[in-house]
């Protein structure tokens, strides 16, 4: 992994009296670390529904919880505005949020909710379709303009959803999890699945291991963001099945045995490839509580000069081999089950393109119509299928880039730096949750609120 | 059938590929290896922190700082450093041997788990000093003072500053293996083309294997290297027809014995996991075969008439007559391949009925086997043979083949036949029967 | 025992030796000691174990031999005496730590084809009960023995089957056999010595290879047996040698031979 010297050098005091701008250093989780470093204030514009749990959710998790603006530095800002629906809603909302953002701490982390356009604009409530629609723009805004590592994110969260449907969505954004998701808007709709009853949870009873007792897949596990999705997520009590390609088997059996998972050599484009897969499952585990596509490569050529085998490497392992083995587990019926989660591993140049990378961009490009169209699929199952974006990530592949692009992709974001793969992980964990049903067919980008491809 | 109280499960495998001796493995020791093989094995089975019954290993060509080899590599591992480990050596036949005593703790319910293999490297040889540098030296370490010292050191003369190289000859006969083999091979009328034909089989159903996939659970890459690198899937009795004899040249135009038809010097390792059923199906393991018994025979190669490599030919038909099968009833046959020579005149062997009768003391030979199921997925011709390494290569490779096929001939339990001849006219061999 | 060998090269060249065999009988009383017999085990490749290596006595009663052929009172000059058959047998196994009586004399003052023949006599005694016997026959090339009697040479058979083992012999070999054996004929030590008396290189002693066979077959050979050898051409050094071994009644038959097939020594093995 390539070292960002710029960053560690904006750090220190002579670049601070020479007026270099600094790029932050980003909270990161580490178990054991609370919710919050500091107080929360938690408030709403009219009656929403969500601001009591999630104020208690804060309390819970140890943190004080404030009503209005005061003297103390904030580590979170949330608010509440799933009832806004006028104008004036949105003038007491920037009446909020102008005070608290300069009182925000460095990492601080500001959460909106707000209604979904869509829904008012089928209700023909013309006004709450434009108030809604403008969070979209402001928190957007909120995220370019906040400073020292701080986030916004917004949750438009369907009138249906019950309130505890936001609860891993707002733990998430909260903490330093989520330290290089911003500017993102996500869409929490009513939970898949049959209703979850919390005593029979396995995870928020031990907040430390959100993925207990679950299993999880990992194609494209042996390096680089791969392996690091497989240590997040045994980190977080899930158990590991990590996949890569035969000849990358010596990295795989490490990462196997340091998060005490199993290694599956296995060509994920063989024809083979999903039968195999199934009967690994079937024999080891009976199960598969979450499968993260992860495993791609990349054939770069313009595509003036692509042939047709860089093309089809590409297409066959990025999009076809997911395909085909998200198409052949659902016929399988009993190794998903009510409470799976399927993460797919996009990029933002499958949003923005990409020079040079016809087949790279259309292979990730297609991975989120794939999500979009299965996502009410496998809802009927209990399942639910999300896209993760990486924008620029500090991995091995980045730092053979040469120094004029790595630089660029490094700072054209509003964190200034790049994430790192454990940034893409947190995030998968997050999807990964039973808890996280409300979340389906969405596509979340880390990428510190890139500017490529918003 | 022998009545054990349960049959030891073999449950998968792990091998690294196998190295031609000074290439990519030149600067790994056993140690690194067989460390190396046990954590492939153990992240493929997901055994992280557990602990097994006992992990038994060995190697052919051993420094003596490995005294404690297997243990080492345990402790080195990712396996609970509570499993004991201890080291075997049969030569050759240390792979097959090792996972044999496994499986008999286990069939004996002395243990419920265990791994079995080998490894060897000839690139990382052990160089021992000259005989006569060595009792200086040792002499040395025992003087009490500097001048007693430096009186011994006075004794040495250049000429005894040489090492010994370890040779790869049998110590009563001086001969090399390959020379042994081809004397065997002269006396057995084997022909060059048989041998081609049968080396050429080997790199076909090897390089055949890796290509549907059928080693990406029983090998791990280990130093970039991701398949055996004596492999030439390009192989053909054309190109191997071209090669000079190497052995057996006092035979003159008798000679057939070339680098193509006899295993090169290798470097790598090879394990295999076994356990009971209960553990298997409490660790929700396959169960890709079962052991059914074993045999070990022993020939005088030195003052007698059997060739080095023959012990095979006799253990065969005692392991048979003991389970009350014929040599047909085999799905698969796994004869080691020290030489194509060598499988070629066990073959020859067991189909003569002068030997059955004089040698073997059967009124009938053991018949001819059907050669489209002998090393069916390539054997160490095309792979190599990393001495030690090879018993638990083939035990693994067997036992997933068995898996595949499941039954045989009339809805039996498929079963397969290991045959591996041994360094000092010793022979193992094994009998493995489908899940 | 250098200096035995200048005595008997000074007495070759006076006048006055004897025609006829002396009456001597020399003597010594020996335990084997134990790193000795390590060191001749190793040099001629028998284990070290809990009985004497069969030819082991042999270099016991060589000491004798020597001092009695290089007195003025022997009637051949030892310089240039060849030993060209060796006969031992053993009564039982002999222990390493038993007390060992040796006796030495001379007999069979014969004709041979070639010269004279002489056999040296050695016998071993534990407690006044034999248990080995020896009989080394040396040859004197163009010597004259007195009664014109033609001396017997053992009949040994000829062995001519596959090798069973092939023998690297190094250079160092003779220096190896003297310095155990106490034989140090310069015809075994180094090719200077050795061309001086007309060898292209060194040569290994006979009883080495003879050693070096029995060795061989470690195991096979019955405690109580009689070991014949002839001495036939002489193994130059270094070479690459043979050794060819045929199960017979009662024991075996062997030679060594070198690869292109010229017969070193031939031999057997037979249970008493």
């Amino acid at each position: 992994m390539s070292t960002d010297r710029f960053r560690d050098l904006s750090n220190t005091a002579l670049a601070g009296r020479l007026g270099v701008p600094r790029v932050p250093l980003l909270r990161r989780y580490e178990p054991g670390q609370p919710l919050l470093p500091g107080p929360a204030l938690v408030t709403s514009v009219g009656a929403g529904r969500f601001a009591k749990p999630i104020a208690a959710l804060v309390e819970e998790s140890g943190q004080q919880v404030l009503d209005a603006v005061g003297e103390q530095k904030l580590a979170a800002v949330v608010v509440d505005l799933t009832a806004a629906t006028t104008l004036d809603d949105l003038a007491a909302a920037r009446a909020i949020l102008t005070p608290a953002v300069r009182k925000l701490a460095p990492s601080g982390r500001l959460l909106l909710l707000g209604p979904d356009p869509a829904e008012a604009s089928a209700g023909a409530r013309v006004e709450a379709a434009a108030t809604a629609q403008a969070l979209d723009g402001l928190v957007r805004t909120i995220a370019k303009e906040l400073r020292a590592g701080a986030t916004a994110n917004l949750l438009v969260v369907a009138a249906e959803a019950p309130p505890a449907a936001v609860d891993s969505a707002v733990r998430f954004f909260l903490s330093a999890r989520s330290a290089y998701v911003d500017g993102q808007v996500v869409r929490v709709g009513v939970p898949v699945g049959s209703p979850r009853d919390p005593g029979a949870m396995d995870s928020p009873t031990l907040p430390e291991k959100p993925l207990a007792g679950r299993v999880a897949v990992v194609t494209g596990a042996a390096r680089g963001i791969g392996a690091a999705i497989a240590d997040t997520l045994a980190r977080d009590g899930a158990t590991l099945v990590v996949v890569d390609i035969p000849a990358a088997g010596e990295n795989l059996a490490k990462v196997a045995n340091r998060t005490g998972g199993t290694a599956l050599q296995l060509d994920i484009t063989a024809a083979d490839a999903p039968e195999r897969l199934i009967a690994h499952l079937t024999q080891r585990h009976g199960r598969l509580d979450l499968l993260v596509h992860n495993a791609g490569i990349t054939r770069d050529k313009l595509l003036a000069n692509m042939d047709p085998d860089r093309w089809k490497a590409v297409l066959d392992v990025n999009l076809r081999a997911q395909l085909r083995i998200t198409e052949a587990l659902l016929a399988e019926g009993t190794l998903l089950q009510d409470g799976s989660r399927i993460v797919c591993v996009s990029s933002q140049s499958g949003i923005g393109g990409n020079r040079g990378q016809a087949n790279y961009v259309a292979s990730k490009a297609g991975i989120i119509g794939m999500v979009r169209a299965l996502a009410p699929v496998v809802a009927e199952k209990g399942v639910t299928i999300n896209a993760v974006a990486p924008g620029f990530i500090e991995t091995e592949m980045t730092a053979t880039m040469p120094l004029g692009t790595r630089e660029a992709g490094r700072r054209v974001n509003s964190l200034r730096q790049g994430g790192l793969p454990v940034d893409v992980a947190e995030t998968i964990g997050w999807l990964g949750q039973a808890e996280s049903g409300g979340v389906n067919g969405q596509v979340v980008r880390v990428c510190g609120q890139s500017m490529l491809g918003a | 059938m022998p009545s054990t109280p349960r049959r030891a499960a073999v449950i998968g495998g792990n091998r690294i590929p196998f190295a031609r001796a000074n290439g990519r493995y030149a600067r790994a020791s056993n140690l690194d290896m067989l460390t190396t093989t046990l954590d492939g094995l153990v992240a493929r089975h997901g055994l992280a922190g557990e602990r097994l019954g006992e992990v038994v290993a060995g190697a052919v060509l051993k420094h003596s700082r490995d005294f404690n080899l297997t243990r080492e590599a345990v402790l080195g591992s990712r396996l609970a450093p509570s499993t004991p480990a201890y080291d075997v050596q049969q030569a050759c036949g240390t792979g097959l041997e090792a996972a044999i005593l496994v499986a008999n703790k286990i069939a004996l319910g002395q243990i419920e788990s265990g791994v079995a293999g080998g490894v060897d490297t000839a690139s990382d040889a052990p160089i021992a000093v000259n005989e006569d540098l060595r009792r200086v030296l040792v002499a040395i370490n025992g003087a009490r003072t500097v001048q007693q010292r430096v009186k011994l050191l006075a004794k040495l003369r250049p000429g005894q500053i040489v090492p010994d190289i370890p040779r790869n000859s049998e110590p009563r006969t001086g001969l090399s293996m390959g020379e042994h083999a081809a004397i065997t091979a002269k006396e057995w009328g084997v022909s060059r083309e048989a041998q081609d034909e049968l080396a050429a089989a080997s790199h076909r159903n090897l390089a055949a294997a890796y290509e549907r996939g059928f080693l990406d659970d029983l090998v791990t890459p280990y130093l970039g290297l991701t398949r055996d690198d004596n492999l030439r899937p390009d192989s053909s009795v054309e190109k191997l027809a071209k090669l000079k004899p190497v052995f057996g040249t006092q035979f003159g135009d008798d000679a057939t014995m070339t680098a193509g038809n006899s295993t090169p010097l290798t470097d790598g390792a090879a394990l295999a996991l076994l356990g009971s059923d209960e553990w298997a199906a409490a660790h929700k393991l396959p169960v890709l075969a079962h052991f059914v018994d074993a045999e070990t025979a022993a020939v005088d190669y030195v003052h007698g008439r059997d060739g080095l490599l023959t012990a095979p030919v006799y253990a065969v038909p005692r392991l048979l007559e003991r389970n009350g099968l014929t040599l047909q009833d085999f799905d698969f046959y796994e004869i080691h391949e020290a030489f194509a020579s060598t499988v070629l005149a066990t073959l020859k062997a067991w189909e003569d009925v002068e030997f059955a009768k004089d040698r073997l003391g059967l009124d009938a030979p053991l018949g001819p086997i059907d050669r489209s199921r002998l090393n069916v997925t390539g054997s160490s011709l095309a792979a190599g043979h990393p001495f030690a390494a090879t018993g638990g290569r083939i035990v693994a490779t067997l036992a997933k083949l068995l898996h595949e096929k499941g039954t045989g001939e009339g809805g039996r339990k498929a079963r397969g036949l290991i045959s591996i001849c041994a360094a000092g006219g010793q022979g193992v061999v094994a009998i493995l029967e489908a899940a | 025992m250098i200096g035995l060998y200048a005595k008997a090269a000074v007495a070759a060249v006076l006048p006055g030796r004897a025609r006829s065999l002396p009456d001597t009988v020399l003597e010594r009383s020996v335990t084997p000691e134990v790193g000795h017999l390590a060191d001749y085990a190793r040099v001629c490749g028998f284990p070290l174990g809990d009985a004497l290596p069969l030819t082991y006595p042999h270099v016991l009663a060589f000491p004798l031999q020597v001092e009695l052929m290089a007195g003025r009172s022997f009637p051949l000059p030892l310089p240039g005496l060849v030993h060209v058959a060796n006969r031992i047998r053993v009564h039982r196994a002999i222990a390493p730590d038993e007390r060992l009586e040796v006796r030495v004399r001379a007999e069979r003052f014969a004709a041979h084809p070639r010269g004279a023949q002489v056999d040296l006599v050695a016998e071993v005694s534990v407690d006044g009960v034999r248990v080995w016997d020896g009989r080394s026959t040396y040859l004197a090339r163009g010597a004259q023995a007195p009664t014109g009697l033609a001396g017997e040479l053992p009949d040994l058979p000829e062995v001519d089957g596959p090798a069973a083992a092939v023998w690297q012999v190094p250079a160092d070999t003779g220096r190896r056999y003297a310095a155990v054996s106490g034989d140090v004929n310069p015809i075994h030590l180094n090719p200077v010595t050795a061309r001086a008396f007309g060898f292209p290189r060194a040569i290994a002693h006979g009883m080495w290879s003879a050693a070096r066979a029995l060795a061989a077959l470690q195991g096979r050979v019955p405690e109580a047996a009689t070991y014949e050898v002839g001495f036939r051409k002489p193994l130059l050094l270094p070479s690459t040698a043979e050794l060819v071994t045929e199960q017979a009644k009662e024991g075996w038959d062997l030679a060594v031979r070198g690869r292109k097939g010229a017969v070193h020594l031939s031999g057997t093995v037979r249970r008493v």
